[in-house]
């Protein structure tokens, strides 16, 4: 718990929330924008599983970019300032002094999915969607892209502490962004090997095209089970490597 | 008299070649241990084992007579240290960035303001870091360093960066330490000048080898005058003067001697005139502790 809070005064004056914010403003807007466009083109599409399809599919897109950038300077203030042997001196410990980095990167994300769950519910009842609140869906849809970030986030923790070029674990997030979107597009074989796949991959509504129409299909929690479990060992093993590898470096 | 930090056959091996080798370095209590010597000796590396930052290839360290490996909490939260450049977050102020410390070291509010009145940055205290120029950021790293009043102080090149006036402030603060906090103080430069006004105890390495190690005054002892001795046969001028007990050795075109009274060398003149060796030169040579420093560390290499 020390640890954290220590990270986070570290995070005074960089305005890392701030920047979050705006992100997710963008990126809610646009989904909004786009979704409100669809609506009045047909009005048949108007409701939740196109809203949560829609935004996992933009999620894969923009959290990617997002976790390389709050990672990225959470990190970053270590490298830039030598001040790794400044903590290790007095006494910090690497692991402690990782997972902490690791927990606020984890939190701020969190705290982007919970106001997207937030918006999403905005949304639905300002546009008079039908339907009640769906919030098993919307549980299912928080739980794949919390699951999906924290992943994410030890991906980029692993690049921004053992490297001290941020150039690398930004690009990681921009390419990261763009498998992210397009991942619908690969084959399942390919897809499940890449982590930013996973924001639509774990979503509980998928997308398919038939008869030239778009057509929203809720996935049942058992199909994806098995995928959440690889993500989560991956996700652990993935942590766990890039940990011991920067606590083996020397300063 | 504790021995505070003593390092055994310490080695440190980056590939194939060894940045430091069998360094044996002794610090006793209260003392000002100044490490001199030039660029790459090897200086930065075994402070570095000594504070845990880096493994040791071979050998091992002792702190407060405990075993570093196995004891590092302990001896780190007794030890404050500024390694190579200052460590610092430049987007916090300087206050904050003692408040970091602070938090890690857990000592109280009062400590935070006296190291920043020691290093004089109390006045400073809430601008950016980013903003300070390197001298403040020197002061800084060592009010850090100095935060929790620690017993073992461990500075590398703590002066880099400073003006003269700052370079003699941070003497003087360095030399008042063992008698006001009771530390102990080990100091690294690269600059001889600056390691003999305050040191007590001197370490030179060099190539990653202890040259030398003893007290300021051993040191100074080797600033004995020579003679040096120059005939029309040197050869036969050596033999002679060794059997009447004037052993020399032979330097370019000199015989050099050492120890010699003003008496015992009339002796020897005296001694090759009447062999009938022709003596053109009687020099007498003082070594500085700037020319005993470079026969140490060598002298083509650059310091």
């Amino acid at each position: 718990m020390r640890a954290i809070s220590l990270e986070l005064y570290k995070l005074r004056h960089k305005r890392l929330f701030l920047m979050a914010m705006l992100f997710f403003t963008v990126e809610i807007v646009w989904i909004f924008m786009a979704v409100n466009v669809s609506i009045s083109r047909n009005s048949d599409y108007a409701g939740w599983e196109m809203l949560i399809a829609i935004i996992s599919s933009m999620n894969g897109l923009f959290l990617p970019i997002l976790a390389a950038i709050c990672v990225s300077r959470i990190c970053d203030m270590e490298h830039k300032g030598n001040t790794m042997k400044l903590l290790l001196t007095a006494s910090a410990r690497r692991s402690s002094l990782y997972a902490a980095k690791y927990i606020t990167a984890s939190i701020i994300m969190l705290v982007v999915c919970f106001l997207q769950g937030i918006a999403i519910i905005a949304f639905g009842i300002a546009n008079g969607f039908e339907q009640p609140v769906p919030l098993n869906l919307l549980t299912r849809f928080l739980i794949g892209t919390v699951l999906t970030n924290m992943t994410i986030i030890a991906v980029q923790q692993w690049i921004s502490m053992s490297v001290k070029n941020q150039v690398f674990a930004l690009t990681l997030g921009m390419i990261g962004g763009f498998i992210g979107m397009a991942a619908d597009l690969f084959p399942f074989e390919v897809r499940r090997f890449f982590v930013w796949s996973y924001y639509t991959g774990l979503s509980p509504v998928t997308q398919s095209y038939t008869s030239e129409k778009i057509q929203f299909m809720i996935q049942d929690m058992n199909s994806l089970l098995p995928a959440m479990v690889i993500l989560v060992v991956a996700g652990i093993g993935i942590y766990l490597t890039g940990s011991i590898h920067v606590s083996r470096q020397e300063v | 008299m504790n021995q505070i930090i003593s390092t055994y056959n310490l080695s440190k091996r980056y590939g194939k070649t060894y940045r430091v080798k069998n360094v044996n370095l002794t610090v006793n209590e209260g003392e000002i241990y100044g490490f001199l010597g030039p660029n790459g000796a090897g200086k930065s590396t075994t402070l570095k084992m000594i504070l845990g930052l880096a493994r040791p290839t071979e050998g091992k360290v002792t702190v407060f007579g405990k075993d570093l490996e196995a004891n590092r909490p302990f001896i780190l939260n007794q030890t404050g240290s500024l390694i190579e450049s200052p460590s610092y977050y430049a987007h916090l102020t300087g206050l904050e960035n003692m408040r970091v410390v602070q938090r890690l070291r857990n000592v109280p509010d009062k400590n935070v303001m006296e190291a920043l009145k020691i290093v004089r940055l109390d006045k400073q205290k809430d601008k950016k870091v980013g903003q300070y120029s390197l001298g403040m950021k020197q002061r800084l790293g060592i009010a850090m360093a100095l935060l929790s009043f620690p017993k073992l102080l461990v500075l590398d090149e703590p002066t880099n960066g400073l003006d003269p006036a700052g370079i003699s402030e941070i003497r003087e603060l360095i030399k008042s330490l063992p008698q006001r906090y009771e530390m102990t103080v080990l100091i690294s430069s690269h600059l001889l000048s600056e390691i003999e006004l305050m040191a007590t105890s001197v370490g030179i390495i060099n190539d990653g080898r202890m040259m030398f190690q003893g007290s300021m005054e051993e040191l100074k002892n080797k600033n004995r005058p020579t003679i040096m001795l120059k005939t029309q046969n040197n050869k036969l001028a050596q033999e002679l003067l060794f059997y009447k007990g004037f052993p020399s050795m032979q330097q370019d075109e000199f015989l050099v001697f050492e120890n010699m009274t003003d008496e015992q060398v009339a002796n020897a003149n005296r001694t090759l005139v009447s062999a009938n060796i022709d003596v053109v030169r009687i020099e007498e040579r003082k070594k500085n502790l700037e020319s005993i420093f470079m026969d140490i560390t060598g002298k083509e290499r650059s310091l």
